[in-house]
């Protein structure tokens, strides 16, 4: 879950990270009780990326320019998100800009310290030659200070900015451990003219795994305008209101935006991906709904979309797997450009009886309401008995997934 | 590595859900031997034989050393099952847990880095030995014995992959799934090692996605050190563009920082696999053609 830079700096006040004077503005209005003296730079809170070329970042001499300013950010979407809050904070002149970071590296399984003396946008831009010049330090063992100050000395830092950059990073790897973090990261941390310090932009982002042992970061994540359930997983980098869960599907109609790219997650709640084919994807696991995908793709069919019901085991109480199952079904059946289902779930036997029902009662009402679609049906369990238990219902049943996948391909065609 | 039937197994919080007391007992029907359970608040239950001990080291005194443990606890307490195993002497341990924080994960591994302990997983079904030996929730109705050792990320795509395999009258000598979060106990490598210096194992299939970091290092490391034949399998070939759609890329906020950090750019997604001239299967299904191919050559 990634915070706004708002959050992210009071965590850094908190830890005593130097951050300037700021005040949180709700709506325009709010810049007539400022108490930070102008100069002012007003900041779009939003998550995107890029908000700075984007027109999200403005100076501002007084008030009135103030409030026009504010109005025109309030209402300037980036990558589509809208912004609830902006953040008026006292200007500063940086002599210099560093990036600093710290996050995980899956592999070595260890936190690692990121650090270079091009801060600012160049990071942002991924553009090779500004990336060749991070440094990084695995933190192997307990942390202590030196590993930070081996950081600065790689970022070529000398003289008392080793000291004072080092003493920030100490502070920005405290943070990441105490709070279970993602990502901390300040881009970029200014160095003023006599050699002072201060985090002029900062991101966090909060593990979601953990986020139950942190109710200060889990309040930020439900104070979210378009948040989904409490405790949802999602992509680091998927915008709030790209995700889908499915109680919003429920209660308000069709409110899915097309194409989004949010990842398959583990969540509690059911995501959608919509695609532009017309092959509806169901299936349990990430790995496999990767794969079934490829599939679709390798015959040359077009996925609509595709939702993943994640472990089967999840389900404990009576009917839990049943209604989750015919839950991926409406969503992944549910527009109408969706011809063929193909349903590949994978696990114990002892879950299929719940599976079956799912597909009869999904394949009944859509009977009954006239809905024309088909269903290919793919279970790691003995095909005859599943063909018994659905009788008469329009389903195609396949043994493998190349099967399903060529039964598919040719329905939607 | 020491996984024979004879191998002592704990479960650790066989009372925590009616799907962890399943896990175990199925566990014990496959022919494994577990010996103990553990759930504080439960010492003295009895679990169709299975006795119930409140705390690792009542269990181990009971029962003698214990060569193995499978962790169902909650995902917060999961470090501390696994820290209360290796300090009773285990060294070999399945977490099936989903959704343990990263940072228990990286204390955890620092601790069984210290000890030489195994850790599979969290978020894992765990081992599979065909006919011998179930650590964790592997269907068993996938699997049957051969001489193929498969390695995967993912579970239900182990699943698939070894349909396939039996499928195709082949089979597996072992297959390990090394856990779908983020942060995981042992490494491709490891398993990798362990599987090559396997007797029963001839080749290995390797199950990742397209582009995963883990994925990656792999793929020079079995250049480097891996004698037998190794096919690889990695979903995500034609997955939406934008952001990292699977496990591997999860943690990483800053795509640009962690390109650089880690050196995994869009263009070398599969190149790391091409230079070590492992054959990567199209579809789950062309894996065992090219084991076949692989083992005929041999």
């Amino acid at each position: 879950m990634d915070l706004l830079e708002y959050q992210a700096k009071a965590l850094f006040r908190q830890m005593a990270i130097p951050v300037l004077p700021s005040q949180r503005i709700d709506n325009p209005a709010d810049l007539k009780g400022l108490k930070i003296p102008y100069p002012v730079v007003l900041k779009s809170q939003v998550r995107a990326g890029g908000r700075g070329r984007a027109g999200g970042i403005k100076f501002v001499e007084n008030t009135i320019d103030a409030v026009a300013a504010a109005q025109t950010i309030f209402n300037l979407p980036i990558e589509s998100e809208y912004p609830q809050v902006l953040l008026a904070e006292a200007k500063y002149n940086a002599d210099q800009e560093l990036y600093l970071a710290v996050l995980l590296d899956p592999v070595a399984r260890r936190p690692v310290l990121l650090g270079s003396k091009q801060g600012g946008m160049n990071v942002e831009g991924a553009n090779a030659e500004s990336c060749s010049k991070l440094q990084q330090v695995a933190v192997d063992q307990d942390f202590s200070p030196f590993y930070a100050r081996r950081l600065t000395l790689k970022m070529g830092l000398q003289g008392d900015l080793i000291q004072s950059v080092s003493t920030i990073v100490e502070k920005m790897y405290r943070l990441f451990v105490e709070k279970d973090l993602d990502l901390v990261e300040i881009n970029p941390l200014g160095i003023s003219p006599t050699g002072e310090v201060m985090a002029l932009d900062g991101k966090v982002s909060a593990n979601n795994d953990a986020l139950g042992r942190h109710p200060d970061l889990a309040v930020l994540s439900g104070k979210r305008q378009s948040s989904g359930l409490p405790g949802e997983r999602r992509s680091p980098y998927a915008p709030a209101s790209r995700q889908n869960s499915h109680k919003n599907v429920l209660q308000s109609g069709p409110q899915f935006e097309p194409n989004s790219q949010s990842q398959i997650s583990n969540s509690e709640s059911l995501n959608l991906v919509e695609l532009e084919g017309n092959i509806g994807i169901l299936c349990n696991g990430v790995g496999l709904t990767m794969a079934t995908l490829d599939a679709v793709a390798h015959a040359k069919g077009k996925p609509a979309n595709f939702a993943n019901l994640g472990s089967l085991d999840r389900y404990e109480a009576a009917d839990a797997l049943r209604d989750r199952a015919e839950l991926g079904l409406e969503l992944v059946g549910r527009e109408k450009n969706v011809k063929v289902l193909l349903v590949n779930i994978l696990g114990s036997v002892s879950k299929s009886d719940e599976l079956i029902a799912a597909v009869a009662g999904y394949l009944e009402r859509k009977t009954r309401a006239n809905r024309q679609i088909q269903v290919v049906l793919r279970l790691g369990c003995d095909r005859d008995s599943v063909k018994e238990r659905l009788g008469q219902l329009p389903v195609h049943l396949a043994a493998t997934l190349d099967q399903a996948v060529a039964q598919a391909v040719s329905l939607a065609k | 590595m020491n996984l024979t039937p004879e191998s002592k197994v704990l479960v650790q919080g066989i009372t925590e859900s009616p799907a962890s007391t399943r896990a175990a007992l199925m566990m014990k029907a496959y022919g494994t031997n577990v010996v103990a359970g553990v759930s504080p608040g439960r010492g003295g239950l009895e679990l169709e034989g299975i006795p119930v001990f409140d705390l690792v080291e009542q269990a181990v005194a009971a029962v003698g050393h214990i060569d193995i443990t499978v962790i169902f606890v909650q995902p917060y307490s999961v470090l501390d099952a696994a820290l209360e195993a290796i300090a009773a002497g285990i060294r070999q341990i399945a977490i099936v847990t989903e959704g343990v924080p990263p940072l228990d994960m990286v204390r955890l591994v620092r601790k069984a880095e210290a000890t030489e302990t195994l850790v599979v997983g969290p978020n894992s079904p765990g081992i599979i030995v065909p006919d011998k030996l179930l650590l964790g929730t592997h269907p068993k109705e996938f699997y049957t014995p051969g001489p193929v050792g498969v390695i995967s990320r993912s579970s239900t795509l182990t699943y698939e992959v070894a349909l396939e395999l039996t499928n195709a009258g082949l089979g597996q000598s072992m297959a390990v799934c090394i856990g779908c979060d983020a942060i995981v106990g042992s490494s491709f490598m490891q398993w990798l090692q362990i599987l090559d210096e396997d007797d029963s194992t001839e080749a290995i299939v390797l199950v990742g996605e397209v582009g995963g970091w883990s994925e990656q290092a792999a793929a020079s490391y079995i250049a480097e050190a891996i004698d037998k034949p190794v096919v690889a399998y990695l979903a995500g070939r034609y997955a939406p563009k934008g952001p990292s759609l699977g496990h591997a890329g999860t943690l990483i906020s800053s795509r640009a920082a962690a390109q650089s950090a880690f050196g995994v750019t869009a263009e070398n997604k599969m190149a790391a696999f091409e230079e070590a001239k492992i054959p990567v299967a199209a579809l789950p299904s062309e894996v065992p053609k090219l084991v076949k191919k692989l083992l005929k050559k041999n």
